[in-house]
């Protein structure tokens, strides 16, 4: 069954479009990825399936059934803009928001302990938001969005604002969640973090879908026309016009997008003769980033 | 209904819980009711010690009849000072001044009174002391002055004391207020209780409206917004926070109403212990007043706060709310603006139509019945136009609360706003 099903679904500003004919559809206990640039519809394709926002045209489907006032019960949501009641405990916030969801203030209670134990806030539990830090109020907002164990979960660029322990921490929760059968979907512009987590994605610009399906066989349509290099010397031997279409350096490493019906062995040739030390050269599938910025770029052209 | 309820609940505990509230209801009265009595111990200081003074009476002949004035009127009641030492006669030195000036400085006198030789000739008296703020004392000693000099020129041209008082006596102007249950004796409490109902009311509506504004745009900056219109209906967020704040301005009438209860009883206690003589008429309230006053706050609360939460809804900071929130508070101010009118003919025609509008019924119509009960057509007319626009409003803005809470950055415009109300 699937978690999210959307059918050509439009939203209508006045004279603006924010979402256009935009289909997809989750399957239960995946992770689904919601891409697209900055004002590309993901904000209101969002609000639609947590009804805060009623499409236009189309249908929206959850868990099998048509969209209605209770499926926002159905669903964590942690947003991109933070923010919590300042002057509030903790725990009466997390209490407040669970309720709100449809957890009995008790089993809030509990719930909230074990996961602030969990997420090594146990001592906080009366404290003012406020006397919080950025970081500790950021996982204090990741435990509203899953305290009430909703079926399906929206998480806006969740790792946002967090040390590299405690986005690992976040990230092993969200992978235990969806074996345990959450659906989740995550929003970000952090493509690493996609290609880590998501089995799906649907990339938007303009409120339409310009690519959409699983994410391998995105990543295989496009075919092995990239070459991860890593190399000591002068990196000159990479002037290969000819050969080379695009060069992307992260780290020790720099990625070499190959131009059509080019070979790579070129490349190879030519760090030879300048005499440069490869240590490692694997062809590879294009990382999402790229596939991001060619597809948006095309779009836009 | 249990999403409404936990929203109630939390704002309603977030706002009893702040300090404000607590200094506004508890403290205010207290320091009131603390303040009245520390008066009181003070004005009545007479009772520990009785304030000692000299008289120096140059005319030589009225210093027994100030001394008899001074005396109390009845043998219970504490006297006003004690006279210690009093120097008659037309041969005083002129260093007597200094000589008591010196005693007062030491402390073992209050003050002094002169009483210079012209005094029946329309002279003025002194009284030399360091403490001039004690109104009592000064009070009692010009009157006792007054009364010898008056006694002294009456009796000089041979008429007896008593026959002039028979003379001078005042006529009393009794005002009867004429009401449906009948005529009671009015001595300016009816205008006062108006007045204080009206005012309560406009105080209240303002401040209470502000408190939603400023509620509604605290979880728009604090983009708690965000994660709230995922968990509950727009509708449901507003109407629980504008009942919360109802339940919150009720719990603070009542608190009110009770200590102003009792301090009604502590303040007759105090009176009848300072002077039995000084009468206060109760004010009373009818019951179905207190009813009107309720159920047109309720309505014109709904109203106002209604309008306060879509400026609260339509703007991102403190700055643009304070610019916009001026159209909702005006009609308030013109209703207050507009009690001089009321109260000089509450009946007339423009009184009548004034307390028709209905954004200005709630503050008008109040203030109205509390003056002179108007017929039960008009209350009731007036209720029903206040409560079909409030509906209306109610109905407006939560259409501009709906799409506002979510929108950030520039001011909207006016044009921009009606184009909020056509969305779905």
């Amino acid at each position: 069954m699937d978690a999210v099903r959307l059918e050509a679904v439009t939203k209508r500003f006045n004279t603006l479009t924010a979402v256009e004919k935009l289909s997809f559809s989750i399957p239960e206990g995946k992770v689904f990825g919601l891409l697209g640039p900055n004002g590309a519809g993901k904000t209101t394709t969002l609000r639609m399936l947590m009804r805060v926002l009623i499409p236009d045209e189309g249908s929206i489907e959850v868990l099998g059934t048509p969209a209605d006032d209770r499926t926002p019960d159905a669903i964590g949501y942690l947003p991109e803009e933070r923010g919590l009641y300042p002057r509030m405990k903790i725990r009466e916030v997390l209490v407040f928001l669970a309720a709100l969801k449809g957890l009995t203030e008790a089993e809030a209670d509990r719930g909230a302990r074990q996961w602030l134990e969990r997420l090594e806030l146990g001592e906080w539990v009366n404290k003012k938001i406020n006397d919080l830090s950025k970081g500790m109020q950021q996982k204090v907002q990741f435990i509203a969005a899953v305290l009430h164990r909703p079926p399906i979960l929206i998480l806006d660029e969740p790792f946002t604002g967090l040390d590299p322990v405690n986005a690992g921490v976040i990230k092993d929760i969200m992978l235990e969640l969806r074996d345990q059968g959450s659906t989740i979907i995550l929003s970000t512009h952090r493509m690493e973090q996609v290609e880590m987590m998501c089995d799906s994605i649907c990339l938007i610009d303009h409120g339409r879908p310009i690519l959409a399906g699983e994410l391998k066989a995105i990543k295989r349509s496009f075919g092995k026309n990239t070459v991860r290099i890593e190399y000591t010397g002068n990196g000159q031997f990479l002037d290969l016009p000819h050969v080379v279409e695009r060069l992307n350096r992260h780290g020790a490493a720099v990625d070499v997008k190959l131009r059509p019906g080019a070979n790579a062995q070129e490349i190879l040739k030519a760090a030879v003769a300048d005499g440069v030390e490869i240590t490692r050269f694997e062809l590879v599938e294009p990382p999402l980033n790229d596939i991001f910025i060619e597809k948006v770029s095309s779009t836009n052209a | 209904m249990r999403k409404l309820w936990l929203i109630w609940k939390r704002e309603y505990l977030a706002r009893v819980r702040t300090k404000a509230f607590v200094i506004s209801t508890v403290m205010l009265p207290l320091l009131f009711v603390g303040i009245i009595g520390v008066m009181v111990v003070l004005g009545g200081r007479q009772q520990g010690r009785t304030p000692r003074i000299a008289i120096a009476d140059w005319t030589g002949t009225l210093a027994p009849a100030i001394r008899a004035h001074l005396r109390p009127r009845t043998p219970e009641s504490k006297p006003v000072c004690e006279i210690a030492k009093t120097l008659e006669g037309s041969s005083l030195g002129t260093d007597v001044e200094s000589e008591m000036r010196a005693e007062v400085r030491e402390g073992r006198l209050e003050g002094f009174l002169i009483v210079p030789n012209n005094a029946l000739n329309g002279g003025a008296a002194e009284f030399h002391t360091l403490n001039a703020g004690d109104f009592s004392l000064t009070s009692s000693i010009h009157q006792a002055v007054n009364e010898a000099v008056v006694e002294n020129r009456l009796a000089q041209r041979g008429i007896r004391v008593q026959d002039f008082n028979e003379i001078m006596r005042d006529v009393d102007l009794k005002l009867v207020r004429i009401t449906a249950r009948g005529e009671s004796e009015e001595k300016g409490q009816t205008f006062i209780a108006a007045a204080i109902m009206a005012a309560i009311l406009y105080t209240t509506l303002l401040m209470y409206g502000v408190f939603t504004m400023r509620s509604v745009l605290e979880e728009k900056t604090t983009r708690v917004m965000e994660i709230l219109v995922s968990s509950a209906r727009p509708s449901q967020i507003l109407a629980g926070k504008i009942l919360a704040l109802a339940s919150v301005a009720f719990t603070q009438y009542l608190i009110w109403t009770l200590s102003a209860s009792l301090f009604t009883a502590y303040s007759r206690v105090i009176m009848a212990s300072v002077d039995a003589t000084r009468k206060i008429p109760p004010i009373q309230i009818p019951a179905s007043t207190l009813a009107f006053l309720v159920v047109f706050f309720l309505t014109g609360y709904l109203l106002y706060a209604s309008m306060y939460a879509a400026v609260g809804a339509m703007v991102s900071s403190e700055e643009d709310a304070q610019q916009l929130q001026w159209p909702v508070t005006l009609p308030l101010i013109i209703s207050v603006m507009l009690f001089n009118v009321v109260v000089q003919n509450p009946n007339s025609n423009l009184s009548v139509a004034l307390s028709m509008v209905p954004f200005f019924s709630p503050v008008l119509m109040v203030f109205r019945i509390a003056l002179q009960t108007p017929p039960l057509w008009q209350i009731l007319l007036s209720l029903a136009i206040l409560a079909a626009t409030a509906a209306g409003i109610i109905y407006g803005s939560a259409k501009i609360y709906r799409v506002g809470i979510l929108m950030y950055g520039k001011r909207p415009s006016l044009m921009e706003v009606f184009r909020w109300l056509r969305y779905t």
